[in-house]
């Protein structure tokens, strides 16, 4: 038994051994079980163990002296410290029962190897077997599991009893199993990604086809033919192949300290530094020139614009003159400029305008400013003549000086950046002499320019008149009455005899105002801009803080080159001005205006008319009635967001306001409800709508139909009773019950309960599965997937399967990647 | 100089660029200019549907040799062509499906059926039989197409039924009434694996595709059994109402498995959860015999005692595509060919069949417009599946009468199962007993 027990001691630790060297071909496929699952499972391995010297020990109940060996091997493999004197025990008592054992030993114990060694001689100890294996891992793990044994009291010394093999089989089969599931659930990601993919391609994992780069072409490179392999040995010989560049790079650098290093990089930045500033020169210069050129242009044209006054008048003959004479006479018998006409009116009124409306108005307000230029053109320019043409000579002058002064400033920097490094591309001659050309041009350019400006005095006068006459036709100007003509008018006259005049617009210079002093014209038009009306305009607000009160307008209506915006500006202003103007003129003329405005109700630009007059009348100040003017322009935007009856809506709150506003105007007022009623008369709307409801019901309310033929099944002649129709011939037809209509008191609509055979067609019994809500499978039935309805690629999109697959290639099942 | 206005043509705003491209078309896409869209789309749909059915021709061809039943069938990994199949007379027979040849016939490989059949590496074939034996063949074509002689012969202790072959190294298992791992380089097995209580035949034994160490086995006990060759241990069995005849592993969802069950349907398990089957695959009217995944692992075929081929789409338990014809019989093998457009059957009339794996499906080269269309019809036919006569001519199948018949009283017999169960529990106590979902019935056990 006890060589039993020994046996397996040992053996466990040959087990060991193997397990290191790893050849486990001889043994059971138990032994071999038991052995991989310790190495797969190594916490598994001290259970098994500990399971096993349970095991040996309750085999070897029965025999004391076994129980006792088994104790010293524990004991002889307990703390470092006292090893020694252990071992020496041991020696001890391993001889001491060696002669007990003789007795009971069986001879086949004897012819054990293993009995051999322990009993040979007493030298041998567990130790020297052991010795071997002390570095051994397996040593160290068994050693570390017994400590647990050993660590515990010295009575419990007896182990647990095993658990049956079958537990332990499953055991171990539960955590092979949570094993695979492990391994096995590494996949789960992947498989989830190919669950929800919308597009699979099969085979998944098939590689792509990269493409192949120039660099890995040029390495893979092989000369084949005659001419590949000489040019290959020229650049060979050269050392100008990419390995080769490198290499020399390397040579050439590698003598070269670091500040020698340093001192290339700095020639080289300057040396592409200096390529530019040719160029940079040559547009500085072009610069300069351009920028005196439009000064002193500028300054010449203004100049010229005041001297215009009193240009020569002898030029023109009588023959133009007569022209001119005919054309003006022409201009007053359109009397487009005015805004008082009727169709200015109308426009006036107006919301949005389409291009030719807005067209028209623009020329009529060019219209209307030229004509008022001819009548104030005089006054205005005479004004700053003196004093600007001297500041024009001066400056001038001083212009050129800056021109020069800069130029000169360019060269001089030149010259200081003249030289350039002693050795460089830049020193070979080519590039000397391509350098030098472009200074010299440079140069050229700014000499040409200095030529320029000195001769400039001579020339530009009568250039600036050359060019104008090219874009302007001979003007014509009337100057107090008087008609004067000349060569070319200057486009920018305006601001230089600018007049609020814009804003005192063309109605104030109509007929009944022309005869009016200039004079009473500005009184006028400066308490206009200073109307809170204006102010709260953006643009306007702007421009009375910037400059003069008197400029001011005009300079915005240029700047606002576009057409719509100047007349928009302009209607505006009209507009604001209504009031004042009906304020200051208390004639005939009011009426009529008003007269007009009542038959454009709509129109913003009147109503505020008839409000003025009204508070004109009860005497009240001017800044309420604009208050209101504004409300009033307002409504009629919001009112066209609402539907048509609005319109009738907002005609007949107009009417309301006037008749609350004065009597005078109840007879417009009642015309105009007339209109309306006249205009829907025997519109009984209301009433046939509800009698088609109404039929409606009727039509498809449940009823019976006698079905009854007469004569049939009943005896006729005098004296036969009249008996009720039979009940089997009467046919009950189930409609739809008034109250269970869809429209059921609802009294705007009427919902039609008749069935749509053709439309049930495209009906779902119920919604189908991947779909949460009816609209959303509506919604994706609705768009169409063919190629009509679709771009070429959204079809495509569209129609692209969920699963593709090419014919004839073998799809593999998935790989791990390792 | 006369000014002549002439018409212009510009072939480049009404003719392709290149040859191959699209026509250029001009068209408002404006969705209310085409009021009878939805219309349109319906009734090409409902076309589609109708031509679908029209052109449903799924049988491709018959592989013959066999003068006895076909009992096995298997492709060549990596190979589209090459399939062996192996009958109840115990002759193989090496295939080339696409030139419909034998490449080898090998008479009376075994004596009895032969019961399993793979490819091993370098293209060789080992087939198993009842007579207790493995054999190596040489698979390489050659001109004498008939030799007899095998590479290797692996003795065994009893009766083989499976034989499959490890995805990469050079083992194979078998299942007889245990499974044994076997080296190619040895005569002997080199491993038993087997779940220790049991003592019944193992039917069929597969190895996974992806996860390649671990394989499943199915037995007559209504068994299957999960194993890893690196634990060496059988890890977990469930038992189950009926037994399974065939099993396969998904190619693309490595967890997932395949069995083929007696009681009429397919069942997918997940080895990480195997109580409860995560489908139930319902069509068949008598024994399922054998199954397959396509390669792509969202279809799979199945052949039943039933004498139809069925196909079925993964996730997708009901309406499988029915193949059958008036001759064939009992299908007891089924694979998809490797590149998932064509199945094979073995059935017990001794014919091998090629059939395709989609029915309507046109062979042969198929240009851009034409795919273009195809593609378009099966959009417009996923999407008014939901339309009452789409759907129904989509769903419709026309099977043979004894088919037929036998699914109708099965369905009766099921109904009338169902209503005396709602009537048993309506009549005990309330709350006594409660309806048992149908996936929770397939497994009675789980065995650690």
């Amino acid at each position: 038994m006890s060589e039993d027990l020994r046996v397996r001691l040992i053996g466990e630790n040959e087990d060991d051994e193997r397990m290191d060297s790893g050849d486990d071909e001889e043994i059971e496929s138990d032994d071999a079980f038991d052995e991989s699952d310790e190495e797969k499972y190594g916490f598994y391995f001290p259970s098994n163990d500990h399971d096993e010297e349970e095991d040996a020990l309750s085999t070897s109940e029965d025999a004391p002296e076994a129980l006792e060996e088994l104790q010293d091997f524990i004991s002889t493999l307990d703390s470092a410290d006292d090893k020694k004197r252990k071992s020496n025990d041991v020696s001890t008592q391993s001889a001491s029962k060696k002669r007990r054992l003789m007795q009971e030993r069986t001879e086949a114990g004897d012819e054990g190897e293993f009995g051999v060694s322990v009993r040979g001689s007493t030298a041998l100890k567990l130790d020297d077997l052991l010795a071997p294996l002390a570095s051994s891992s397996a040593l160290t793990t068994l050693k570390k599991s017994i400590k647990v044994l050993t660590s515990t009291s010295n009575k419990t010394k007896t182990l647990s009893a095993p658990l049956p093999q079958r537990a332990q089989e499953r055991l171990d089969r539960e955590a092979a199993y949570e094993q695979t599931k492990e391994e096995v659930d590494k996949w789960s990601a992947t498989m989830k990604r190919i669950k929800q993919a919308e597009h699979l391609s099969f085979p998944l994992q098939a590689q792509s086809e990269g493409r192949v780069s120039n660099l890995e072409l040029a390495a893979k490179f092989k000369p084949s033919n005659e001419l590949e392999s000489a040019v290959d040995n020229l650049l060979k010989s050269a050392q100008l192949r990419d390995q080769d560049i490198a290499g020399t790079e390397a040579l050439k650098m590698a003598h070269l300290s670091v500040e020698e290093v340093a001192a290339r990089r700095a020639e080289l930045r300057m040396m592409r530094e200096l390529a530019f500033r040719v160029d940079k020169k040559a547009k500085r210069i072009a610069k300069i020139k351009s920028k005196a050129y439009r000064r002193i242009r500028k300054k010449q044209r203004e100049r010229l614009g005041g001297e215009e006054g009193d240009a020569d008048v002898d030029v023109e003959d009588a023959e133009a003159r007569l022209k001119a004479e005919v054309e003006r006479a022409r201009e007053r018998a359109t009397l487009r400029h005015k805004t008082t006409g009727k169709w200015a009116k109308a426009m006036q009124g107006r919301e949005e305008l389409d291009v030719d409306q807005r067209q028209a108005i623009g020329e009529m307000l060019e219209r209307g400013e030229k004509l008022r230029r001819r009548i104030q053109g005089e006054m205005s320019g005479d004004e700053s003549e003196e004093n600007e043409s001297d500041d024009e000579e001066q400056d001038v002058e001083t212009i050129k000086q800056g021109a020069f002064e800069e130029l000169a400033m360019l060269n001089a920097s030149d010259v200081l950046s003249a030289d350039i490094g002693s050795k460089s591309v830049f020193n070979m001659k080519f590039m000397r002499d391509a350098a030098e050309r472009q200074i010299r041009e440079a140069d050229a350019a700014a000499d040409d320019f200095l030529n320029e400006m000195g001769g400039v005095e001579s020339e530009s006068d009568d250039d600036a008149c050359g060019d104008r006459t090219v874009t302007e036709g001979p003007s014509v100007q009337r100057v107090g009455g008087r008609v004067v003509y000349h060569p070319g008018t200057i486009p920018y006259t305006k601001p230089v005899d600018s007049h609020a005049s814009e804003t005192s617009s063309v109605t104030l210079q109509s007929a009944d105002l022309v005869q009016d002093s200039p004079k009473s014209l500005n009184s006028i038009s400066s308490p206009i801009i200073s109307s809170p009306t204006q102010e709260s305009n953006p643009w306007l607000v702007t421009s009375s803080s910037s400059g003069p009160s008197r400029k001011r307008s005009e300079v915005l209506v240029q700047k606002g080159s576009d057409a719509l915006a100047k007349s928009t500006n302009k209607l505006k202003k009209r507009i604001a001005k209504g009031g004042e103007e009906k304020e200051r003129i208390q004639d005939d003329a009011v009426l009529e205006i008003d007269a007009d405005n009542v038959l454009t109700a709509l129109e913003p630009a009147s109503t505020p008319a008839v409000i003025n007059t009204k508070h004109k009348l009860k005497g009240k100040g001017k800044e309420k009635p604009k208050n209101d003017s504004v409300a009033v322009q307002i409504s009629p935007a919001d009112a066209d967001d609402s539907d048509e009856h609005s319109e009738v809506d907002e005609q007949e709150r107009t009417l309301e306001r006037k008749r609350k506003g004065g009597k005078g105007k109840g007879v417009t007022a009642f015309k105009q409800r007339e209109l309306v009623t006249l205009a829907f008369a025997g519109d009984n709307v209301v009433q046939a709508f509800e009698d088609l409801k109404q039929s409606e019901i009727e039509a498809d309310a449940p009823r019976e139909v006698d079905t009854t033929l007469p004569g049939w099944g009943s005896w006729g002649g005098t004296g036969t009773k009249k008996f009720p129709p039979r009940p089997n011939l009467i046919k009950k037809i189930a409609g739809v019950e008034p109250s269970s209509r869809a429209d059921y008191k609802k009294a705007h609509v009427i919902i039609s309960e008749k069935r749509d055979k053709k439309a049930a067609k495209y009906l779902v019994k119920e919604l189908p599965y991947p779909y949460t809500s009816h609209a959303q499978y509506a919604r994706s039935m609705d768009i169409p997937v063919g190629a009509e309805w679709n771009t070429r690629v959204g079809f495509q999109r569209g129609t692209l399967p969920r699963v593709v697959k090419k014919m004839g290639t073998v799809i593999e099942p998935l790989v791990k990647a390792s | 100089m006369v000014k002549i206005s002439v018409l212009q043509h510009a072939p480049s705003v009404h003719l392709p660029a290149r040859p191959g491209d699209p026509t250029p078309t001009t068209r408002n896409l404006d969705p209310l200019m085409h009021p009878f869209a939805r219309a349109r789309e319906r009734n090409r749909a409902l076309n589609a549907a109708k031509m679908d059915k029209l052109f449903a021709k799924p049988f491709v061809g018959a592989l013959e040799g066999h003068i006895d039943a076909v009992e096995v069938l298997c492709k060549k990994p990596g190979s589209l062509s090459a399939v062996a199949s192996g009958s109840w007379d115990g002759g193989v027979i090496l295939h080339n499906v696409s030139e419909r040849k034998h490449i080898r016939r090998i008479q009376g490989a075994h004596k009895g059926k032969v019961s399993g059949l793979c490819f091993a590496q370098d293209d060789r074939l080992l087939s198993c039989g009842v007579d207790s034996k493995i054999k190596l063949w040489d698979a390489s074509p050659q001109d004498d197409i008939t030799e007899q002689r095998p590479l290797n012969e692996y003795p065994g202790k009893s009766a083989f039924n499976s034989i499959d072959h490890h995805r990469s190294d050079p083992l194979f298992a078998t299942a007889s009434n245990i499974v044994q791992i076997w080296d190619e380089t040895k005569s002997a097995a080199i491993s038993n694996l087997t779940f220790p209580t049991s003592t019944e035949t193992i039917t069929s034994v597969r190895f996974n595709l992806s996860e390649t160490s671990v394989l499943g086995s199915i037995g007559s006990d209504r068994t299957f059994t999960l194993y890893d060759i690196r634990t060496g241990k059988a890890e977990r069995r469930i038992v189950m109402q009926m037994s399974s005849n065939a099993l396969a592993w998904s190619p693309t969802f490595p967890t997932n498995v395949l069995l083929a069950s007696e009681d009429h349907n397919l069942y997918t398990f997940d080895v990480r959860q195997l109580k409860t089957p995560t489908h139930i695959y319902k069509g068949h009217v008598a024994a399922v015999m054998s199954c397959d995944w396509s390669p792509t692992g969202l279809e799979f075929v199945s052949g039943g005692w039933d004498r139809t081929v069925r196909i079925w789409k993964e996730g997708q338990g009901t309406r499988p595509e029915v193949y059958h014809t008036k001759r064939m019989q009992r299908v007891s093998s089924s694979i998809f060919t490797a590149d998932a457009r064509f199945v094979l059957t073995g059935s017990d009339d001794g014919n091998v069949r090629i059939w395709k794996a989609k029915a309507s499906e046109k062979l042969g080269i198929i240009t851009a417009r034409e795919r273009a269309a195809i593609e378009y019809r099966d959009t417009l036919k996923d999407k008014w599946k939901h339309d009452n006569e789409v759907g129904r001519i989509q769903r419709n199948r026309h099977l043979p009468k004894p088919v037929y018949q036998a699914a109708k009283l099965k369905r009766t017999m099921l109904d009338t199962r169902a209503v005396k169960e709602e009537r048993r529990r309506k009549h005990t106590r309330a709350g006594e007993s409660k309806p048992n979902a149908e996936r929770k019935k397939v497994v009675i056990t789980e065995q650690t």
